[in-house]
């Protein structure tokens, strides 16, 4: 469904990326684990090429993403993005923040997509948040808002930047719930985490990076019940 | 004649003088906004050349007086063939005059919105121009409303620049009646009031407006 070819990202001299390859099936969870400035929030960011990547090729279902020619709007209705500081708009409400999208992209007639919005609304447990705010909502119940908003584009896979990062511990768990149900429907995800408990038990794939690097890859009980690479067995001696 | 008599007798002067300062002002706030939002566009602009022009707008527009900006196009353009009322000359340098302020102010707005309002409306599919309507612009009007605010109320008052070339603006019928009835300062204290109503309505307006807009702040 994806597939990435030697990507290379750099900031003037800075290299965050390295030559990243991977190949992610549809269905399929993956899972990126690494320091901080390993490169794993960048690699995300390119896939949807909210970062330019500098050299390499992205591959979205068939469509080379990266080919300058390319209309990276409409393979973005596709791939959903949820992000550390979930960036809801403060000026519309939990439903506007939702069907915005779908009726001035889509162009979704405004009752169809409100019907979606309710029933993601109820998915996410916030069905009677809809004419809140943003700013009157707790950090996890935002990011519930802002994944059910990525979702009613109907997206083909998921991308979440640090979905839990910045809650405050006892809301992580009704995010990382949300994004468990997700995967258990079979919906493609790419997902960069410090959560090795979440990785460990949702993930199909677990991708070690540093580095700009995939230093690591395989099953949850390969990479963390047996990693082979040195730095892998460093970082998580820090972080299990 | 005490001062409420001399306004009554005047009456009509002043009424006219209301109608061009309002007509005035009304055009320039629009045609300012409007071609302001356009600077601001091409002050932010990817390429050089557009950021160039925009740079150069603001700045000429921003450190010459106006009164002179006023001259050059009512006077000044005569010799290239191109001859203006005494209104659309007066209507064109309010215009360009406050745009280039809020040209400066809408980039400070826009700018000032998070980077990540645009990437969440740009992972969702939303085009540059449909961040930017929907998104970036509400958010950034909001925020500089109080500036904009103070930018209309400069352009009622320095409307009166007008009446140099004859507009019979406010400012031009106070002098009209100062000539009529050899009264210099019963005239323009009469014009002073006219003008803080103009103004004190707008800021009053526009306080109930930026309350209506902060209903999605609850912070």
């Amino acid at each position: 469904m994806i597939t990435v070819k030697d990507l290379h990202k750099s900031f003037g001299k800075l290299n965050i990326l390295k030559g990243v390859n991977i190949e992610i099936a549809k269905g399929e969870v993956v899972v990126v684990i690494g320091p901080s400035g390993s490169g794993k929030s960048t690699f995300l960011r390119c896939l949807n090429m909210l970062e330019t990547p500098t050299s390499g090729e992205i591959a979205f279902e068939g469509d080379s993403i990266t080919d300058k020619k390319h209309n990276i709007n409409l393979t973005r209705e596709k791939m959903g993005m949820v992000f550390q500081q979930f960036n809801l708009f403060p000026h519309k409400t939990v439903l506007q923040n939702i069907m915005l999208a779908p009726v001035k992209v889509k162009k979704m007639p405004q009752p169809e997509a409100e019907k979606i919005a309710l029933d993601l609304l109820q998915t996410v447990g916030l069905a009677d948040k809809k004419d809140a705010y943003p700013s009157q909502l707790s950090g996890g119940q935002k990011q519930r808002i802002a994944i059910a908003r990525a979702l009613a584009m109907q997206p083909h896979v998921m991308l979440f930047d640090e979905p839990t990062s910045a809650l405050d511990p006892e809301m992580v768990g009704e995010v990382l719930e949300v994004m468990k149900k997700l995967a258990e429907g079979g919906m493609t995800m790419v997902i960069v985490t410090h959560e090795m408990g979440f990785a460990r038990e949702v993930g199909d794939r677990i991708v070690f990076m540093d580095d700009g690097q995939i230093m690591e890859e395989g099953t949850p009980s390969q990479v963390f019940g047996n990693p082979k690479n040195s730095r892998t067995k460093d970082f998580l001696s820090k972080v299990l | 004649m005490n001062i409420f008599e001399t306004f009554w007798e005047y009456r009509s002067y002043f009424g006219q003088g209301i109608q061009y300062t309002l007509l005035l002002a009304a055009i320039g706030v629009v045609c300012g906004f409007i071609l302001g939002l356009l600077v601001s566009m091409l002050r932010m602009s990817r390429f050089w050349l557009p950021r160039f022009l925009g740079t150069v707008w603001v700045e000429f527009l921003r450190g010459t007086p106006m009164l002179v900006q006023l001259f050059i196009i009512h006077y000044g353009l005569v010799s290239f063939g191109i001859k203006l009322t005494a209104i659309e000359s007066g209507a064109i340098t309010l215009s360009i005059n406050s745009s280039a302020y809020l040209a400066e102010t809408f980039r400070a707005g826009i700018q000032g919105v998070d980077r990540g309002q645009a990437e969440a409306a740009r992972s969702l599919g939303m085009s540059k121009g449909m961040t930017m309507r929907y998104i970036i612009l509400p958010q950034a009007v909001k925020s500089v409303l109080p500036a904009i605010g103070n930018e209309f109320i400069t352009i009622i008052k320095e409307s009166s620049i007008v009446s140099f070339i004859g507009v019979t603006d406010l400012m031009y019928q106070a002098q009209a009646v100062t000539t009529i009835t050899y009264e210099s300062l019963k005239p323009l204290l009469i014009i002073a009031a006219i003008y803080f109503v103009m103004t004190f309505t707008l800021s009053k307006l526009l306080g109930l407006f930026e309350r209506r807009l902060s209903t999605d702040d609850h912070r």
